[in-house]
């Protein structure tokens, strides 16, 4: 099994130096700890290479947004940037690229609460980056957040309150977990990609391994966006006007598990090891989707990793149709909607006579969005 | 005492909580509103014309008994003018099927239906029983879905019959969905979800058993609607799952719905919808556009999966063996990359995942032999359609599944113990042993 643990004496030989003894299998390969530690790098930095240095002109630092959730992935994704940067600094005196990093906090409408030392020990460690945290309610200080107001009922008289309270607001008119969830994940992308513009960086790198990537094609297609999954998992430009670059698709959650206790100095003391197991009970109350896809695939990537990397494979070969900027787009997600087919309304699965689809008449949201925000509860 | 009333006559009592949306209804107008709904699947996409004759594929059990009783009842209802009748495939499965029939022909009689019964031992000169005997319990159930979609259009073509309609629910269309992700099978992904598949006839012969169109007028209607339409009509079906084991990836797939279901009762129909627009991301396909546009209809599968009977019992044998293929293409592909970053045949084929450049041969073989269930042998691009070599049905290959398969078994038939070992044996061992080992042995099967 890859990233199990061998106990001590049968370590085998490594695979790959054939000189030090192997501390776990991955792939089917026993590693010694220098050569996983370089084989999650190398599988990381291969996705980076457009910033090389040579690909910048000295005069013009490219920037990065990384969004930073301190779970195992993005912090390790934090780890080997930084790590790469020293390389290329050591090599060629300057790099191919700047990192900024933001963290957002949406624990004033979830039971997320990353604690404050977690993040004062990680700005400490990576002092030299920029550092944002962001609260979930700044989400409506953007210029377009008039496009939110239209989401919950209340929001357009609420408009003066503030952010805060518009947020509470809006996450009160949601009914289900499942809702809730899926509404703080869609804000805080819209966030990010929001400050990512603010601070002029040309992208957002996001620290998704490729077991996030697999429960997310399988959650967002059970959420019913199955339209927007080339968006949502590719490397490249995004609709939202920003390119989207997932380093991590290559490596398994549980590898980074790994990676986190045995990079050197450890991160573990920088990750919040509390969502990276899903509840195991189903209830149908506080069970979001994205829990149920997370508890799936913790299984599949225990005992099936390929079908896991299969699944973001075949997701991959999707071909995002064209998107311009006149296209008419989800106010909250902010996908664009082809024709125009906003709501749940008006396809096959609506099989009833005469409820035609009235534009305008829900936001107007996508078909994933009117299934979590519905604006009738 | 807290009674409500029923949220659409707003006169009864609610008995009913409707499993799609948890709407509180009484039972007459669950009754309506489900028929109605099944009624505008019908006519909004044309499914029916009148004074065509259209065959009920009829296993006796809830869906295709449901699908036969509310037809009628259309039919009947809103005058489609059109024939039905209903026609069984008994592929030979002792304390299962034989009960079944049973339940199909009282059916017959209850609705006045003409019936055939077609068997694989006719067909096929298999059963089942026979066939499961021969490979084992394991992905016997491909063998069944190619045999039966087959024997469904020869039966159909013997009727004279153009139009089979299914009882394919939403259910197992959303699990065809996830399941196709999980093992990244796009071209069957795209053509799944449509509501009309045809097997489009190469020959002009109007006899011929390959133009027959197919369609799931209960694509949208959720199985467990289906279960209390048919309580509440006290409709008379086969409720005994198949005794033979579905496929791993089918009944992870299916468990992972009814759990989606619990958390959101909507999620059956967003995977739907999902998979009917993910049909029109696949590259090269400019025909299953999920059924929503009205000129192209997408060339049927050559096995339609959902037989109904899953809760994945098995210990998920086919999931191991596309782990393992998957595995030893990873490590190829990681080889070559490490001596050549420049070799086109490894980042040049996308979408042949056999073929990864450094084990051509052997693991090509062992996608024919052993792989077939899983593992598509075509990249998604548009089918080209011929027909079989052998039996004149329709196949994008030069011999059909059907054939393929039935070649395997006949080889096997005259001698015995040993070459079974030829097709299902491969498979497992390489499950259990290393990549390597696993390779030398189908190179040796292969040959």
């Amino acid at each position: 099994m890859p990233g199990k643990h061998l106990s001590g004496d049968s370590g085998q030989q490594c695979r790959r130096c054939k000189e030090n003894v192997s501390v776990l299998v991955v792939r089917s390969e026993p590693l010694c700890r220098d050569c996983f530690i370089k084989y999650v790098h190398t599988k990381v930095i291969k996705r980076m290479e457009s910033f090389r240095v040579r690909n910048t002109a000295p005069d013009q630092q490219r920037k990065i947004l990384l969004a930073v959730s301190f779970g195992v992935s993005s912090v390790s994704l934090l780890n080997i940037l930084d790590h790469h940067l020293q390389t290329q600094k050591a090599k060629t005196g300057r790099t191919g690229f700047s990192l900024n990093i933001i963290f957002v906090n949406t624990s004033s409408v979830d039971s997320s609460a990353v604690p404050l030392d977690l993040r004062q020990r990680l700005q400490e460690r990576f002092s030299e980056y920029h550092f944002t945290s962001v609260g979930l309610q700044d989400v409506f200080n953007d210029p377009q957040r008039d496009a939110l107001h239209d989401i919950a009922p209340g929001l357009e008289v609420a408009g003066d309150s503030s952010p805060l309270q518009q947020l509470e607001t809006l996450f009160k008119s949601l009914k289900t977990a499942a809702g809730r969830a899926d509404v703080v994940s869609t804000l805080r992308t819209r966030l990010i990609v929001q400050h990512a513009k603010a601070l002029g960086c040309e992208g957002v790198s996001w620290g998704d391994s490729t077991t996030k990537l697999a429960e997310k094609t399988l959650s967002e297609t059970a959420k019913g966006r199955g339209f927007s999954l080339p968006w949502q998992t590719a490397d490249g430009e995004s609709p939202l006007g920003i390119t989207f670059n997932y380093p991590m698709r290559d490596v398994l959650k549980k590898e980074l598990v790994n990676y986190a206790e045995m990079t050197d100095p450890p991160l573990s003391s920088l990750i919040d090891y509390s969502t990276l197991s899903a509840p195991t009970t189903v209830n149908s109350k506080t069970t979001t989707i994205d829990d149920l896809m997370q508890h799936y695939f913790e299984s599949v990537e225990e005992n099936f990793p390929s079908i896991v990397s299969n699944v973001v494979r075949t997701t991959g070969k999707l071909e995002a149709p064209s998107t311009s900027e006149s296209q008419v787009r989800c106010a909250l997600c902010s996908m664009p909607v082809e024709d125009g087919r906003f709501g749940i309304h008006g396809w096959g699965g609506d099989q009833q006579d005469g409820v035609a689809y009235a534009p305008g008449e829900s936001g107007p949201l996508c078909y994933g969005c009117t299934r979590s925000a519905p604006r009738n509860p | 005492m807290r009674t409500s009333l029923c949220a659409l006559c707003k006169e009864n009592r609610s008995v009913i909580i409707r499993p799609k949306d948890r709407a509180k209804l009484c039972k007459l107008c669950f009754i309506n509103v489900f028929e109605t709904e099944i009624h505008h699947t019908i006519t909004t996409n044309n499914l029916f014309h009148r004074g065509e004759k259209i065959a009920i594929g009829a296993s006796g059990g809830k869906d295709s008994t449901v699908l036969a009783s509310v037809l009628k009842t259309l039919n009947e209802r809103y005058d489609y003018g059109v024939e039905l009748i209903l026609l069984s495939i008994d592929e030979g499965i002792k304390g299962y099927r034989d009960d079944s029939l049973e339940t199909v022909k009282r059916n017959a009689m209850q609705y006045e239906m003409p019936l055939t019964i077609l068997g694989y031992e006719e067909l096929y000169g298999w059963t089942m029983d026979q066939v499961v005997e021969q490979v084992g319990k394991k992905g016997n159930c491909t063998y069944c879905g190619v045999f039966r979609r087959q024997a469904l259009d020869r039966g159909a073509a013997r009727l004279g019959v153009k139009h089979v309609v299914t009882g394919h629910n939403a259910d197992d269309v959303a699990e065809t969905v996830l399941m196709n992700l999980l093992r990244g099978d796009l071209p069957r992904l795209s053509r799944t979800t449509s509501i009309v598949t045809s097997t489009p006839s190469a020959s002009s012969d109007p006899a011929s058993n390959t133009n027959i169109k197919r369609s799931k007028p209960l694509k949208y209607a959720y199985e467990k609607e289906i279960v209390m339409y048919a309580m509440h009509k006290k409709l008379d079906y086969f409720s005994t799952e198949c005794i033979y084991s579905p496929e791993a990836f089918r009944g992870s797939a299916r468990t992972l719905i009814k759990k989606l279901e619990q958390v959101r009762p909507s999620s059956i129909l967003d995977i739907v919808r999902s998979g009917e627009d993910m049909a029109k991301l696949v590259p090269g396909n400019d025909e299953g556009c999920g059924g929503t546009c009205s000129n192209s209809i997408p060339v049927a599968d050559e096995e339609e999966g959902g037989c109904g009977s899953a809760n994945g019992r098995t210990a998920g044998g086919e999931m191991a063996t596309m782990e393992q293929q998957l595995a030893q293409n990873e490590v190829a592909s990681e080889n070559a990359l490490e001596v050549d970053l420049t070799t086109p045949k490894v980042n040049g084929q996308r979408n042949d995942r056999h073929n990864s450049g450094t084990v051509p041969l052997p693991n090509r073989r062992k996608g024919k032999k052993g792989g077939e269930a899983f593992i598509p042998k075509k990249a998604p691009t548009k089918q080209t359609m011929g027909t079989c070599e052998r039996c004149g049905y329709l196949s994008s290959q030069k011999i059909c599944k059907a054939c393929v398969l039935l070649e395997g078994l006949n080889k096997s038939r005259p001698k015995n113990g040993l070459e079974i070992s030829y097709d299902s044996q491969p498979k497992e061992e390489s499950s259990v042993n290393g990549i390597i080992n696993g390779l030398e042995k189908t190179a040796i099967a292969g040959d």
